[in-house]
């Protein structure tokens, strides 16, 4: 009897550590795999192959974790449809796009759902959210990268073959060795320059130093009297320069005998005439002197 | 010139013999599967000594395991990495590795060796000759029991173990360092693969295997008294031990490209 009990003991105690571990175990990987053991409801989306999408990636509304990838099919027209399991107190608004976004730095993927703008407008169970394009993921970066690498690589090997195949590195050494020559060459004029500009201004100081102040004092006196002549000849400029003007103006006005001479053409034509007139006369009293004079004597 | 070949050649036909014997019990044991009515009680009891009892030491086993590797991954972490990956560091470690590998040499010690001084202290008590007289087969009752409870515990236990220890790592890093549960989430859950759980099952299963075969045949093999009880539990216990370091490495070898997502 004693032994019964035991055996039933035993095999009650065991039945219960392998339940317990069971129910731990399997629900434990189910937890982590889906994210949660919750029930919801289900969303659709299309990604193009290579969106890299499995069974338990978390989808994600404006950042916060609403579901999971419950099934990704592969379709032949080069599409993945992915059933995803939304949580049942998650709705998704009508203006939302479905992105495959990166999740770490570790290659794992998630759905990102991001709506335009909020609404009160939600799509239905069952339906297909419009999905958008996606951020570049660490495959597209790294291609990047390789086609940078490759540019970089293309770039160095023309400088190599520009700069050092081709001499250009020696060149420019020797532009350089000639720089810091001509610099030499520079330092050293400076240096003679300054040495002699130092010189002068000794001799200055030395001439100044012996300046008499007084000789400095009349000659001061006697610039300022010439100045104050200069200055009375120029007042004296000024008036006459005044009365030119004002003259000038007299004739450019028509004032006065000078200015009708000058402004007036009829004198001039007339005077050009008498001077011909008297031309001829001169002409002709040489020609025929006898007319004009008639000299007897006696 | 003889007498230099003769020692190895000694040694080699001692190994080949060793593994000779153990090949025979291994086709015992197989051929005493086809008598349950033998097997089954002992087998639930053993499930009991090797399972049930064996749990508190196992829980508090991976729970330090746990919260000290979560502990030291998070302060190892360089600034920029996101914590996140303590996370996932710790998953990776436990389910892995350290969840059935650290079981499996912990249950070594106390169920391994207390299977080879049980079994070699009957042996030497003339007991295993008392059965074969009342015509039990003594393979069928001592040792199939104990390797069948052995394959179904080790990845019981495991599997609790990896739970404690999980759980441990959350606790440690919520109260000890800046780690929120958030963080310690979305580590656990980033690149998970439920194959990894199944990995780490099918090493809890060659190890138990590698636990009960080796320290039955080791008590069972037995010689010379309390002195022989003493000696073949020694070496049962290293035997064990070695083999359960071997089938980690096949294990790993075989099934490592299966585990990433």
């Amino acid at each position: 009897m004693a032994v019964k009990v035991k055996k039933r003991r035993d095999e009650v105690v065991v039945g219960a550590l392998l339940v317990v571990t069971l129910v731990l175990g399997l629900g434990g990987t189910l937890w982590i795999a889906r994210g949660g053991l919750s029930r919801g409801y289900a969303m659709f989306a299309k990604f193009p192959w290579g969106a890299g999408l499995k069974q338990g990636q978390p989808v994600l509304l404006a950042g916060v974790n609403i579901g999971f990838v419950s099934d990704v099919q592969l379709v032949p027209d080069g599409t993945l449809l992915v059933n995803m399991t939304i949580k049942r107190n998650y709705k998704i608004p009508i203006n939302s796009t479905a992105t495959v976004e990166a999740n770490g730095i570790f290659g794992d993927q998630l759905i990102a759902v991001t709506p335009v703008r909020a609404t009160t407008e939600f799509l239905p169970e069952r339906d297909t959210i419009p999905t958008g394009v996606s951020a570049p993921g660490i495959p597209d970066l790294l291609a990047k990268g390789d086609s940078i690498a490759k540019n970089v690589n293309l770039l160095t090997a023309n400088l190599r073959s520009e700069f050092v195949d081709s001499g250009g590195i020696k060149q420019i050494r020797g532009a350089i060795n000639d720089m810091t020559r001509l610099l030499t060459q520079i330092t050293t004029v400076v240096t003679t320059q300054s040495r002699e500009l130092t010189t002068t201004q000794e001799q200055v100081r030395t001439l100044l130093a012996s300046v008499d102040e007084g000789k400095i004092d009349s000659t001061l006196t006697n610039v300022r009297a010439a100045s104050a002549n200069l200055e009375k000849m120029s007042r004296g400029l000024d008036s006459t320069r005044l009365q030119v003007n004002a003259l000038i103006d007299k004739v450019n006005n028509g004032k006065g005998s000078i200015s009708l001479l000058l402004n007036d053409p009829t004198l001039h034509t007339k005077l050009v005439g008498v001077s011909a007139q008297l031309d001829s006369l001169i002409a002709d009293i040489k020609k025929n002197p006898r007319k004009y004079i008639n000299l007897k004597i006696f | 010139m003889l007498t230099l070949l003769i020692r190895p050649m000694a040694g080699i036909s001692a190994m080949l013999n060793a593994l000779g014997k153990r090949v025979y019990y291994g086709r015992d044991m197989i051929r005493a599967l086809a008598e349950p009515g033998t097997w089954w009680v002992e087998f639930i009891r053993q499930m009991r000594a090797i399972g049930v009892e064996s749990v508190p030491l196992t829980v508090i086993v991976a729970a330090f395991l746990g919260g000290v590797t979560a502990f030291q991954t998070r302060y190892q972490l360089f600034a920029g990495v996101q914590v996140s990956v303590v996370g996932l560091i710790v998953r990776q470690s436990i389910v892995l590795e350290l969840g059935p590998l650290l079981t499996a040499l912990v249950l070594t010690g106390r169920v391994g060796a207390r299977m080879t001084a049980e079994i070699g202290t009957m042996r030497v008590t003339e007991q295993i000759d008392a059965l074969e007289t009342l015509a039990y087969d003594p393979i069928a009752f001592l040792a199939v029991p104990r390797v069948l409870a052995a394959l179904v515990m080790l990845p019981t236990l495991t599997m609790l173990a990896n739970v404690a220890a999980i759980t441990s790592a959350w606790l440690t890093l919520i109260l000890a360092t800046d780690v929120r549960t958030n963080d310690f989430v979305d580590g656990l859950r980033l690149s998970f693969n439920m194959f990894q759980v199944i990995y780490s099952l099918i090493k809890a299963v060659c190890f138990g295997f590698a636990i009960s075969f080796v320290c039955s045949y080791q008590g069972y093999v037995t010689e010379s008294g309390a002195e022989g009880v003493g000696k073949s539990t020694a070496i049962a216990v290293v035997i064990a031990s070695v083999c359960i370091l071997l089938f980690d490495a096949v294990v790993a070898a075989i099934l490592a490209p299966f585990i990433q997502a």
